[in-house]
């Protein structure tokens, strides 16, 4: 028979505690050596506790690494095109400053040029007339002196005719002359009809006649005046004008 | 050997277990701490890059490339400019320009002489020449310009050191020396405007914007120019004039003569060249009878015809004896005194107001104390003890200083209807007059007026070469002997147009002398239609010198101020139209 304490008992350390644990079976050992997958559901046990998942913590840390370093790569990135705007705002504002630089050096230079001391040295350098001051006598209104300007325009007048050569003057005074005489003579034709001749008399009357007459029938019947006759004869006389160059119609 | 297998392979199984987790776990502790400390040293890189990154995301300042670049054009002081914006003083970059001789030989030397003297014939080669022998630096010249570097620069020589340096030009020149004032070598305000105004001029948020005078360039040269002939014409050591609005206080021009062109830098130490008008303290003479007249009226002790009888030609009070300047009516009226400037007249009229009253009235109109300006070079009247006597001379400007700024100032005050008002070179908005103190009433200003006006205007009158037609010119001429000397300090203050002033202009002439070459144009008068000239004249009062040169000044700023008065005229035209 074999005694299964003497073997028992032969074994070092058999009245320990831990070896007491460790001969006892535990089942959750065994389970957990075996990959999770290849157990069935049914066949753990109810009482076995889950395992804690460690590899949870890592992947948060490693996930907010790899968010902080995007992060960092994306401001990175932002950063940089933002200097390059920013260099070019820069540039702009430093060229800004040259072209108002240059424009205040100009505008010094202007100032120096134009300085009241300079500009009166260059007026009397080049200036022919020296600047009179004049007092306020010598000022006049022309609005209200009307008189002062009438009689500036006679004195003028007087002098433009005293400037005049004597042939010019003879042929002026004799045109005026002979205009006088022919207003004179119309005058008194006007005044005394019965005074001109009687065939011209009865001449004018005929064509004053004709003319009303015309008038007449123009306004009581305008198309019969219209004839196919006088369209053509019209026509001959604008393509005759037109050949010799006269303009067609004459501008008003 | 049975037990031993079995007990062994019991022992082994436990212990190369037990061995190996204890291999391993040893391992992992190992491996874990390598790997906690790289982390670690990663994780601190990690966490200084970031931060440099966050600062560099958060920092505002701009990169240093810009900032150089930037630094050629900023400016340390603000620009001056007048009433029209015309610059009276700027800033630009100036070069000093210093030599080595350590650096050259011989030859070097002798060629950079002749380089020299051919590209600035001015220099003291000479001087340069033993400045080079002794081998060490010296500067050859400060405040170069561009051009003139470039020249220098161009010669290619190793031994020029440039120093860029802002500083301080005024394109006017000698237009306004007292009132501009200089600036040190590092570009701080020693005098004038430069000194008062330091640190507004200096002022970065406000750098770009010019710092706006009251003064009118245009004005200033006309009325130097006439100085400037006067100074021949007259033969005065020294002259000032002032122009000054009488509705709020700006002057318009200041003049002082002798000046210097503020671009030159002289160190200035003669007492000729200090600002005779804010600084200078005179006796000014008869200019204060109308003080006298006015503090009279104003406390109703006399109006313009009170008649004074027995009038004597000399007085005398203590040691003082008090003359007349010409022998005049002994029955005068008040406006009489002052149109004829009796000196015993208003004598009678300051015994008749009193001590008291009538130093009051003069330190109402700011005469007796130092006052409120925008330049640190103000005088202080000198100060005296009140007596009968003091109060006898003081009523004809005798025994008693000011300066001409005060008087100008107190003419203002009598001109403009009574209301108190301080001299201003810094362009204000437009004051309103009512709201201000009340010196003297409406009623005695417009006695005042018209009584200066006469003074001008009747030929009996003092200042008649200022009748200037078209500007209803008023005035006092003021003849003063200077202390301890024979030379004379002749004033004439006007105030023009009378009807309606807007003006006050003061002109000082210092020691003039009698000028008997000088042909004096007299005004129209009833005997006179047209007027008459004449020549020969020995006496050198105000009369026939300063009022003069006032009245040229008139006849040459009046168009110009009527013009610029024209807008305000229309405004109130229309104003007065439509309340109509």
């Amino acid at each position: 028979m074999i005694n299964n304490d003497k073997w028992i008992s032969s074994l070092p350390n058999k009245n320990s505690k831990n070896y007491e644990e460790s001969a006892t079976i535990d089942h959750k050992k065994w389970i957990d050596t075996i990959p999770k997958d290849t157990i069935p559901k049914d066949t753990i046990p109810r009482d076995a506790i889950p395992r804690k998942e460690t590899y949870n913590s890592f992947k948060k840390y490693s996930l907010m690494t790899v968010v902080f370093v995007c992060g960092l790569i994306i401001v990175s990135v932002v950063k940089n095109q933002t200097r390059n705007l920013e260099k070019e705002i820069n540039y702009l504002e430093s060229s800004i400053d040259l072209i108002e630089f240059n424009l205040k050096q100009a505008i010094l230079d202007n100032e120096v040029i134009t300085s009241p001391e300079n500009l009166s040295k260059l007026a009397k350098e080049y200036l022919n007339e020296d600047f009179v001051y004049y007092k306020k006598s010598q000022i006049r209104n022309l609005n209200n002196g009307n008189e002062i300007y009438k009689k500036k325009k006679e004195k003028i007048k007087t002098k433009t005719l005293n400037n005049l050569s004597v042939d010019i003057k003879n042929k002026i005074s004799k045109k005026i002359k002979t205009k006088k005489e022919e207003i004179e003579k119309l005058q008194e034709l006007y005044e005394n009809p019965k005074k001109i001749p009687v065939e011209i008399r009865k001449k004018v009357s005929k064509q004053i006649e004709e003319k009303k007459f015309e008038l007449k029938n123009l306004y009581q019947s305008p198309g019969e005046v219209i004839t196919l006759e006088r369209i053509g004869r019209w026509s001959i006389v604008q393509v005759f004008k037109a050949f010799l160059g006269i303009p067609i119609l004459p501008g008003r | 050997m049975k037990r031993k297998k079995k007990g062994f392979y019991f022992e082994d199984y436990k212990e190369s277990k037990i061995i190996e987790k204890n291999i391993y776990t040893k391992i992992l502790k190992i491996s874990f701490k390598r790997v906690t400390f790289l982390s670690f040293v990663f994780l601190s890189l990690l966490i200084i890059c970031s931060i440099k990154i966050i600062y560099l995301s958060l920092s505002t300042e701009k990169n240093f490339y810009s900032q150089n670049y930037k630094k050629n054009f900023l400016k340390n002081r603000r620009d001056i400019v007048d009433r029209n914006g015309i610059i009276l003083a700027s800033e630009v970059n100036l070069y000093d320009v210093g030599i080595k001789p350590k650096l050259l030989n011989d030859k070097e030397k002798k060629n950079l002489i002749i380089k020299l003297s051919l590209l600035f014939p001015d220099l003291n080669i000479a001087k340069i020449k033993k400045k080079i022998s002794k081998n060490n630096f010296f500067w050859l010249g400060r405040r170069l310009t561009p051009q003139e570097k470039d020249q220098l620069w161009l010669t290619g020589n190793k031994s020029f050191e440039f120093n860029e340096r802002p500083s301080r030009i005024y394109p006017q020149r000698n237009l306004f020396s007292h009132v501009l004032g200089q600036t040190d070598d590092i570009n701080d305000g020693i005098s004038g405007i430069e000194k008062s105004f330091n640190k507004e001029l200096k002022k970065i948020e406000k750098i770009k914007t010019p710092l706006s005078l009251t003064l009118d360039s245009n004005l200033q040269y006309l009325i130097r120019k006439e100085l400037i002939r006067a100074h021949k014409d007259f033969q005065s050591i020294g002259s000032a004039a002032v122009l000054m609005d009488i509705n709020n206080g700006e002057i318009l021009s200041l003049v002082s003569l002798p000046d210097y062109d503020l671009n030159q830098r002289i160190s200035l130490k003669s007492e000729f060249y200090i600002n005779k008008i804010t600084l200078g303290v005179y006796e000014l003479g008869s200019v204060f009878k109308t003080f006298a007249i006015a503090a009279a009226l104003e406390d109703k002790i006399i109006n313009p015809n009170t008649v004074f009888d027995n009038l004597e030609n000399s007085l005398t009070c203590d040691k003082y004896i008090i003359r007349e300047h010409d022998k005049l009516p002994k029955k005068l009226n008040t406006e009489q005194i002052l149109v004829r400037s009796s000196n015993i007249g208003a004598v009678r009229i300051a015994q008749k107001i009193g001590v008291e009253k009538y130093r009051n009235f003069l330190n109402s109109l700011d005469l007796l104390s130092t006052i409120n300006f925008d330049l640190e070079e103000i005088g202080t009247p000198l100060p005296f003890k009140w007596g009968k006597c003091k109060l006898a001379t003081t009523s004809y400007g005798h025994g008693i200083t000011t300066t001409p700024l005060q008087l100008a100032n107190a003419y203002a005050i009598l001109a403009n209807g009574g209301y108190k008002i301080e001299p201003s070179l810094l362009r204000k908005e437009k004051e309103v007059l009512k709201k201000k103190k009340k010196i003297i009433s409406e009623k005695t200003s417009n006695e005042i007026k018209t009584m200066l006006r006469k003074v001008v205007s009747l030929n009996e009158g003092t200042a008649n070469f200022a009748n200037i037609e078209g500007y209803e010119v008023a005035g006092k001429t003021g003849t003063a002997v200077k202390y301890n000397s024979k030379e004379k300090l002749n004033t004439f203050i006007s105030i023009f147009p009378a009807s309606r002033p807007m003006y006050v202009l003061l002109v000082m002439l210092d020691e003039p002398k009698p000028a008997p070459n000088f042909v004096y144009n007299f005004p129209p008068s009833e005997k006179f239609p047209k007027g008459y000239k004449y020549k020969g004249e020995k006496r050198n009062t105000a009369g026939w010198n300063t009022v003069v040169v006032a009245g040229k000044i008139i006849e040459k700023i009046g168009p110009i101020l009527a013009i610029n008065s024209l807008q305000a005229s229309n405004n109130f035209l229309n104003v007065f139209g439509q309340s109509n």
